[in-house]
């Protein structure tokens, strides 16, 4: 499996710049340190950055939450779209933080900020009726990037991995030339540690919706915290990131756990009420048993939170195992 | 054209009806066998064991049972108030979808959804539906003689302000992806049919359908014209408004429960008229069976066909309907 690739590599790279502390040169971060232009392809959009950006507007929790892990939060001239509670570690930095907007900000709500740099969580973030197209920004000097896990219209990657998420991060950390080896080391370290004790057990992924559920599917986010934890997701053959699902299908497989997300507007309170009113899935062996997995939303977006997400959900099947 | 006898068409009818909701209760993304089926189904009407787990009894007795019983009554609606407002109206292009109703019950309902006005959601529907309907017919009869062009651009008209109404009700308390749910049922589902909606729908049928069902003789002698109907002694503004408010009951009720789907109410009752002919008394009760059927069917493919997923039934009527329709416009045209 490529993630013990990936580990050791991550590995290796922190021996290099624990060595590089030993000597006392710490990697300062400096816009000098990587002069040169970075050019990346993003969702099929060409763009390129000739220094790091320093007027930021994040849309989305995932976007805000990795800038501020990568210590960059006195960039963020506005945030917008806010999912859910910031982790305790940055709460304290997000608490200085504008919000611009509840949802996703119009263009003129954007461009009142002169912002030279726009970080959306999702690609349909960047659309005329929100906060502008990725061309008629890049026209005014403002240059735009969707984290790359959510890209749908172009470089979809086949099926998530953890090497995915963690390229995303070095190519933010990249385009800011900072350096997110730290960062980086700490999750595979973290992820290493993780207990897959799903022991293929079944798990349905309840990301919102009542009448039509609206899953996890086979090849996102949820599906690679699933298989993290070694369980297995209902909705793995569904070649798609998340979609509608039906719940026939559901009481048919009667899923050992049902993982909800918990979002500021969709709470999992919200959502267990909703399987227990249908008489159908009440009957649900993990409804009756209460064997729930919360997952607040901004964690269940691909990003900087996926480990976390993944070792929190192994640590609350521990728990529900007794 | 040779004519079928209204009759024996009735009788396939009730049969197909019979036979499809028998093996539709079958069909879905879970394994159960027929005869599985049918036991645990005649376990909940006092006859023996299911043979099934309590879960998957829950998928035969909660999930298909209601909704194809629902899919029934609500097809059966939907053609009854499509056949019953182009009789009113005169105009073979009236259905629930096109003279606004639909459109006016979703925002009834939506409204009630969304902005938690203390009503009862069928009766908000009923209401948003008269109150659509009156204004289609206000507007068409204020821009002269009522005719069918008139009376659905009206509708046309009605059904986009009511429209806008919704999306603004919808884009200004929507949160997060709920906005998902809203779309589908907007778009016309019956995922989330039970029991009640069951229990709402079959009481439409039953209480108010059947007696228009009856009113045949009456809508025969509209089909002169209003001066030759008040000549037969029919009195013609009370069974006009009378008949009228029944279609928008009846439209309130189902699309309180499934949202708007299209072209039920417009094409099947034309289809039952080229098989059995003209006469009310026969189109009214075959068009209600004919409707039972096809969305009984509609809505089997709608959560069959992308299995484990499924669409909402009203992209199926609409992607059968619009079709049907073209050949209807094509048909009128060279029959003129």
């Amino acid at each position: 499996m490529s993630l013990f690739s990936r580990t050791a590599f991550i590995a290796g790279v922190s021996v290099l710049s624990l060595a590089g502390c030993a000597t006392g040169a710490a990697p300062a971060p400096s816009p000098d340190a990587q002069p040169e232009t970075i050019q990346l392809s993003n969702c099929g959009v060409a763009v390129s950055f000739d220094e790091a950006p320093e007027r930021v507007i994040t849309i989305k929790s995932s976007t805000t939450e990795l800038l501020l892990a990568l210590g960059l939060g006195d960039r963020i001239i506005g945030t917008a779209f806010h999912d859910g509670p910031v982790p305790d570690e940055w709460a304290a930095e997000a608490s200085g933080l504008t919000s611009i907007a509840e949802r996703v900000p119009s263009q003129e709500a954007v461009l009142d900020r002169e912002p030279d740099f726009i970080f959306g969580g999702w690609e349909s973030n960047f659309s005329a009726d929100g906060a502008g197209e990725r061309a008629d920004l890049e026209a005014l000097g403002i240059h735009t990037f969707v984290a790359p896990s959510a890209c749908q219209s172009a470089e979809q990657p086949p099926k998530l991995s953890f090497d995915d998420v963690f390229s995303d991060i070095e190519t933010v950390a990249s385009i800011f030339r900072v350096d997110a080896s730290a960062l980086l080391t700490e999750q595979a370290a973290q992820l290493a540690a993780i207990d897959a004790n799903g022991d293929s057990r079944t798990a349905l992924w309840f990301s919102s919706g009542s009448d039509t559920p609206y899953v996890g599917a086979g090849i996102g986010a949820p599906q690679l915290l699933l298989d993290t934890v070694g369980l297995n997701n209902l909705a793995a053959d569904i070649d798609a990131t998340w979609a509608p699902y039906n719940w026939e299908a559901v009481v048919d497989a009667d899923p050992d756990f049902i993982v909800l997300v918990d979002a500021d507007w969709n709470s999992a309170d919200k959502k267990i009420g909703i399987l227990e009113a249908n008489p159908a899935t009440a009957n649900l062996s993990a409804v009756k048993a209460g064997r729930y997995l919360v997952v607040p939303f901004a964690a269940s977006e691909a990003g900087v939170r996926s480990v976390d997400a993944a070792a929190s959900l192994s640590a609350q099947i521990a728990e529900l195992d007794g | 054209m040779a004519k079928v006898s209204p009759l024996a068409f009735g009788a396939a009818l009730a049969i197909a009806l019979l036979v499809s909701v028998t093996v539709a209760v079958t069909i879905g993304p879970a394994n159960i066998r027929f005869d599985e089926v049918w036991r645990s189904i005649a376990s909940h009407v006092g006859f023996g064991v299911s043979p099934l787990t309590e879960l998957r009894d829950g998928i035969v007795w909660q999930l298909r049972m209601p909704r194809v019983l629902t899919a029934a009554a609500v097809g059966a609606g939907l053609a009854l108030s499509g056949a019953v407002m182009q009789a009113i109206t005169r105009n073979p292009l009236a259905d629930p979808y096109l003279l606004g109703l639909s459109s006016g019950a979703a925002l009834g309902a939506v409204s009630v959804l969304l902005l938690g006005a203390a009503v009862l959601l069928p009766f908000a529907a009923f209401l948003g539906a008269l109150l659509a309907l009156a204004l289609t017919l206000l507007l068409a009869g204020s821009l002269g003689a009522i005719t069918p062009s008139r009376t659905v651009l009206a509708g046309i008209a009605v059904s986009a302000l009511a429209s806008a109404i919704t999306s603004f009700v919808i884009f200004w308390s929507v949160t997060g992806d709920s906005y998902r749910e809203v779309l589908s049922w907007l778009l016309g589902s019956l995922s989330g049919a039970r029991w009640p909606a069951v229990a709402i729908t079959m009481t439409a049928i039953i209480v108010i359908g059947i007696p228009v069902m009856l009113t045949g003789r009456l809508l025969d002698s509209f089909a002169f014209g209003d001066v030759q109907a008040a000549s037969l002694g029919v009195n013609v503004s009370a069974t006009r408004w009378g008949l009228l408010a029944a279609s928008a009951l009846v439209t309130g009720a189902m699309v309180s429960v499934s949202g708007a789907i299209g072209f039920v109410g417009l094409i099947l009752p034309h289809a039952v008229r080229l098989i059995v002919g003209p006469s009310h008394r026969a189109l009214l009760p075959l068009s209600a069976l004919l409707g039972a059927v096809f969305l009984v069917w509609a809505d089997t493919l709608a959560r069959t066909v992308f299995d484990p997923r499924e669409i909402p039934v009203g992209i199926v009527t609409a992607m059968i309907g619009a079709p049907l329709f073209a050949v209807l416009l094509t048909r009128r045209k060279s029959s003129t």
